[in-house]
C-alpha cells in the first residue's frame, strides 16, 4: 500500500466534512498540532523509566483520546459528519484531574519557577506541556469569534470537552514532569536571576 | 476489538473475476450504507464494503477474486455454512444530503458504496463507473435506474456491434469534458490513481465542492 496520495500536491487537503481547504486553514493546523502532540506524547512514552507503567498506560490513553479530538477538530461546525462522529468523553478532564492530584502529594512543594529539563522523560513531558498549549491556543482560535472561529452554538459545545482537556492536558504534563524527575531522584532545577 | 462470527449464505459471480457473498446477519449488527468490515484471519485482515441494504437478515459484499491472494480465494471457495470472523462496521463514507448535486466516482468494485447508497434509498446521483470492458459494469441496471445519470466508462475500445451508451476514456475526462463548473459533492472510491487524477481536477474546476474519499490498493 502506498503511503503517498498525491491528493495534496495543489496544496490543499481535505476535512472529514469534506471542504477542500488551503493546508494552511487554521482547522487543519489546529489538526496538526494535536497530531504533533501525539508524536511528542511517543516520544515521552518512549523515554520513560522503569517502573512507570501506569504512566505509559495512561499516555496510551491519552493518545488515543487526542485523535478523537483530531477528528471533532477536522470537521466543520455544522457538518452532517459530526452526528456520525462519537461524542467526546465530558469526563475527558476530570480524568485528567484525578491523575494530576493524585501525582502531586508525593511531589516537593514547589516554591520557585523551575527550568525545564531533568531526566529525559521529563524533559519530553516539558516538549508535550508546550505543545498541548500551542494546541489549544489554535483550538481555541477555531470557536471564539475574536480570533476568526467558526464554530459556534451547537457545534461550539461539540468541542468544549476537547478545549477543556487540552488544558488540563499542559497542567498534566508539567506535573508528570515532575513526578518522573522525582521518580528517577533528579532534582527540579529553580530559576535564578 | 469486538469481533462478530459470520457463517456463509451463498455466492454468485457477477463476472468471471468478481463475486457477491451472502453471510447472516448477527443480531445487533447495524450499519450504516458506506460503512466496510474487516475480515480477521491468521493475524491479518482486508476490509470490504457492505452492499446493503442496511436492514434485513444478511450482510453481502462484491469481492474481485485475485489469484494467488492472501484472502479473496478463501471467499471464492467457501461453502454455505463456513465461518469467518469479522469486526464491528466502520468508516464514514456514507452518504451525506446537501444542497449540492451528488457525484459518485468509481473504479472496478469500487462501486460498492454506491450499491449501498442506492439501496438505503438514494437517488438523482450522477455515478461515473471506470472499469476496463463492459462486462466489469456490475449492478450497472440496478444503478441505473436509480442514477440521475449513469455513465460506463470504459477504458478499452468496444468492439464493433458492442455496448453503444458508455463513454470511452477514463472517469476524469468524463468529469474534464461533460461535467458542468460549479460545487457538487464528489464521492470517491477506487484506486489511488483515479482519486489523485480526480482530485486534480476538483480543485481545478470544481472549487467549491466537498469531496469523500474511499481509496482501496
Amino acid at each position: 500500500m502506498k503511503i503517498y496520495t498525491q491528493t495534496g500536491d495543489q496544496g490543499k487537503t481535505s476535512l472529514i466534512s469534506g471542504e477542500r481547504v488551503p493546508k494552511s486553514h487554521p482547522r487543519v493546523q489546529a489538526c496538526g498540532e494535536v497530531d504533533e502532540l501525539n508524536a511528542v506524547v511517543g516520544a515521552l512514552a518512549a523515554a520513560l523509566p522503569p517502573g512507570t507503567e501506569a504512566v505509559a498506560a495512561e499516555l496510551r490513553r491519552i493518545q488515543s483520546d487526542l485523535l478523537d479530538v483530531g477528528a471533532w477538530l477536522s470537521a466543520a461546525p455544522g457538518s452532517d459528519i459530526q452526528q456520525q462522529l462519537t461524542p467526546l468523553d465530558p469526563d475527558l478532564a476530570g480524568r485528567i484531574e484525578r491523575r494530576i492530584d493524585a501525582m502531586t502529594p508525593s511531589l516537593p512543594e514547589l516554591k520557585a519557577f523551575i527550568l525545564p529539563g531533568g531526566h529525559m522523560s521529563a524533559a519530553w513531558s516539558h516538549v508535550a506541556r508546550t505543545v498541548c498549549r500551542r494546541a489549544e491556543r489554535s483550538a481555541i482560535a477555531l470557536v471564539i469569534p475574536e480570533t476568526g472561529g467558526e464554530s459556534q452554538g451547537e457545534a461550539r459545545n461539540g468541542l468544549a470537552p476537547a478545549i477543556v482537556f487540552l488544558n488540563r492536558l499542559s497542567d498534566y504534563f508539567f506535573v508528570l514532569a515532575r513526578y518522573l524527575n522525582h521518580h528517577t531522584g533528579i532534582a527540579d532545577v529553580p530559576w535564578r536571576k | 476489538m469486538q469481533l462478530y462470527t459470520v457463517h456463509v449464505k451463498g455466492r454468485q459471480w457477477l463476472t468471471d473475476r468478481i463475486f457477491e457473498i451472502r453471510f447472516d446477519r448477527p443480531s445487533g449488527f447495524d450499519f450504516r450504507p458506506g460503512q466496510k468490515i474487516a475480515f480477521v484471519f491468521e493475524q491479518n485482515s482486508r476490509d470490504y464494503t457492505l452492499l446493503g441494504p442496511a436492514h434485513g437478515p444478511e450482510l453481502s459484499i462484491c469481492v474481485r477474486h485475485v489469484a494467488g491472494g492472501h484472502f479473496s480465494p478463501r471467499l471464492a471457495a467457501a461453502a454455505p455454512g463456513d465461518v469467518f470472523q469479522v469486526t464491528a462496521p466502520s468508516g464514514f463514507f456514507t452518504f451525506k444530503p446537501s444542497p449540492r448535486p451528488a457525484v459518485f466516482v468509481a473504479t472496478g468494485t469500487g462501486v460498492a458504496p454506491f450499491v449501498a447508497f442506492e439501496r438505503a434509498g438514494v437517488r438523482d446521483f450522477h455515478l461515473l463507473h471506470g472499469v476496463r470492458t463492459a462486462e466489469n459494469l456490475i449492478y450497472g441496471p440496478e444503478l441505473a435506474a436509480a442514477a440521475r445519470a449513469y455513465v460506463p466508462c470504459l477504458s478499452q475500445p468496444v468492439a464493433a456491434g458492442g455496448s453503444t451508451v458508455h463513454f470511452t476514456g477514463r472517469v476524469d475526462a468524463w468529469l474534464a469534458t461533460r461535467l458542468p463548473s460549479g460545487g457538487y459533492d464528489f464521492y470517491l472510491c477506487g484506486n489511488g490513481d483515479m482519486i489523485r487524477d480526480v482530485m486534480r481536477l476538483i480543485d481545478e474546476r470544481f472549487h467549491s465542492s466537498h469531496v469523500f474519499t474511499e481509496t482501496f490498493f
